[in-house]
């Protein structure tokens, strides 16, 4: 496809005037001197201002000044080297390891490409990885939703984005978020922002998100408030109380995990876990069976009756 | 399998990827830079053929980048203005935050210097984007348990896992000879055969609490008939919470309409499952499951009442 290298020459070559020049080139200093524009005064116009969309889709930067503020001269165009490289400041043979570690995290996950171009970008700075220095780790990110990409890109450019939501009694709710961070913990991935109906922060679990996810650009972009995070706008909704649980030696594991103290009691140890949600640590202490038992507070035990009574109830 | 953009746009930005990488790896093989770049060896040999038509204004051989690739060995001179990495696109960043964080977490507890550096490097990477800072990534695995897996699965040697089996809530120590790691609804499961149970199983990487390397040879005469593999199916009725039950017991919103019919490996899966719905749920068949649930909650009531 000559046509096609053709243009990938052109924006190249473009590329190359716009980065070597000192000064800003004029539309027609440009057409005379970048190889690629042929044809009319208006072909060449339609191209140049192509190009320089396709240059800035690729995060191209390209200024626009004239030579002299003063008389209002034909527009001129470049780029500033500054801001067309990588500029990490100094980086280390052990810097570039941990990057690098960072970047094999994504390996079959949604961000791959971009965390393997960024990869190639680090590892053209010249310093070779110092993987010796680091222990033989491997994290690993797991698969998201796939329209991950799309809420990441609209956190940097602070664009709204719409998704169907499914509620906890399975409604089917339209939310409209401006989205400021995205998350992981245990196995799931979340995405918390404002919710422009509520005009609060929400936060979402993408697995629950049904169907695509789109972004629209707001006039204005928002702000994100500095420092967010996801975890603690979630442990802030409700503070924590602490419940005293009995458990069997060797048993109930998962309530053992959390535990903020344990004490000996010969057959039991007695542990005390904190918990934001009463229903969640309920569930927990009945999956337990007969291996777990509330102590207090009295009213998460009446709680636990409740339900077992209910169970009861319905297994008649 | 080669599969990087063949679009034009996607295509100049390998080109302007290229120059800066070769300036930093004169004399790569062709091979090499192909496989860097995800790119057939043609597909390569055509990207540097382009570049080497570009070059600054005027396009004499003194303004044109020069390339040397037909011994198979690549270099690049005369290319100093691309020859610097372009900046990190936002998704670049946030892939890297990202991965940071899962780093940081992900480090062993001695190793506060690399916390550091790896910390710094999360504050110079937000500075120069428009990403915030707080993006966090908590891994569910251990890193080195992964670590020690992946070297076993590599050596085809034994591993000695701590494991905790949640249905039976018992932790022990088995010894496995892993097969292959698979992912299910965004867990991560080992394949092996267990010498312990001389049969194969998977287990929950998140549920391994530490695993040790065993250089003993692999291990033989492992059925692949295990005791687990008949299915039981069982009807379930929702009352209350449907979403905490569609996420618990694995069926889709859609079945919801009436009483939902699935299927489990595991009688004592199903037990706890119910009980940890709170009521929420309920049992309809089989009769014999219906009425071991009452019986233990009947059971747990008792213990409460004798306090």
């Amino acid at each position: 496809m000559p046509t096609v290298s053709r243009k990938i020459e052109r924006l190249i070559n473009l590329t190359i005037a716009l980065l070597a020049t000192k000064r800003y080139l004029t539309k027609s200093e440009i057409f005379k001197s970048v190889d690629g524009y042929e044809g009319s005064a208006e072909t060449k116009e339609r191209m140049f201002e192509r190009d320089k969309d396709d240059l800035r889709n690729l995060g191209v930067v390209i200024e626009v000044g004239s030579f002299d503020p003063v008389f209002e001269d034909e527009a001129g165009y470049r780029i500033k080297p500054e801001r067309y490289s990588l500029d990490l400041g100094e980086i280390t043979g052990v810097q570039i390891a941990l990057l690098s570690l960072a970047a094999q995290a994504w390996r079959g996950a949604a961000l791959d490409d971009a965390a393997h171009s960024a990869l190639t970008k680090l590892r053209s700075i010249g310093v070779e990885s110092d993987l010796d220095a680091v222990p033989a780790i491997t994290p690993r990110l797991n698969a998201a939703h796939s329209d991950f990409v799309v809420i990441t890109t609209a956190i940097s450019k602070r664009q709204r984005i719409s998704f169907t939501y499914l509620s906890s009694s399975l409604e089917r709710q339209s939310r409209i978020i401006e989205p400021f961070a995205i998350a992981t913990k245990n196995s799931h991935w979340y995405v918390a922002g404002n919710d422009t109906e509520k005009s609060q922060v929400r936060t979402f679990r993408l697995d629950r998100i049904e169907g695509e996810i789109t972004s629209m650009t707001v006039l204005g972009g928002y702000e994100i408030p500095e420092g967010f995070d996801v975890f603690e706008s979630l442990s802030n909704l409700q503070s924590a109380t602490v419940a005293t649980i009995d458990i069997r030696k060797g048993k109930a594991q998962l309530l053992r995990n959390t535990a903020l103290s344990i004490v000996d009691k010969g057959e039991w140890d007695q542990i005390t876990v904190e918990y934001f949600d009463s229903q969640t640590l309920i569930d927990l202490v009945l999956w337990h069976g007969e291996d777990a038992l509330v102590k207090a507070p009295i009213e998460l035990c009446k709680d636990v009756i409740t339900k077992l009574h209910e169970i009861v109830l319905l297994h008649a | 399998m080669p599969k990087a953009a063949q679009t034009p746009l996607g295509r100049t930005a390998r080109l302007l990827d290229l120059v800066p990488y070769l300036a930093s790896h004169q004399g790569i093989e062709l091979l090499s830079l192909a496989k860097e770049f995800d790119v057939s060896q043609s597909q390569m040999v055509a990207d540097l053929t382009t570049l080497w038509m570009c070059g600054l204004p005027g396009y004499t051989p003194l303004e044109l980048m020069d390339l040397s690739f037909e011994s198979g060995f690549v270099t690049i001179h005369n290319a100093e203005t691309l020859a610097h990495p372009r900046t990190l696109s936002d998704e670049e960043s946030i892939a890297l935050l990202l991965g940071l964080d899962l780093v940081i977490e992900s480090l062993p507890s001695d190793r506060q210097d690399l916390k550091a550096i790896a910390l710094d490097l999360v504050a110079r990477l937000s500075a120069r984007s428009s990403v915030p800072a707080k993006l966090s990534a908590i891994p569910v695995i251990p890193g080195s348990v992964r670590a020690t897996i992946q070297s076993a699965l590599r050596t085809k040697s034994s591993l000695e896992i701590v494991y905790h089996s949640s249905y039976s809530d018992i932790v022990s120590t088995r010894v496995v000879t892993p097969i292959e790691l698979r992912d299910d609804n965004g867990f991560e499961y080992l394949w092996a055969a267990c010498q312990s149970a001389r049969a194969f199983r998977s287990f929950r990487l998140d549920r391994m609490q530490s695993a040790i390397n065993k250089t003993s040879t692999a291990a033989t005469g492992i059925s692949t008939t295990t005791d687990e593999n008949f299915e039981i199916d069982y009807t379930l009725r929702i009352h209350s919470r449907p979403r905490e039950a569609m996420e618990r017991f694995r069926f889709e919103s859609s079945d919801l309409e009436a009483d939902v019919e699935i299927s489990s490996f595991s009688d004592e899966w199903i037990r706890r499952s119910v009980l940890a719905s709170s009521g929420s749920v309920e049992i309809v068949q089989p009769q014999a499951i219906r009425t071991a649930i009452g019986k233990a909650a009947r059971l747990i009531l008792d213990r409460y009442e004798a306090n």
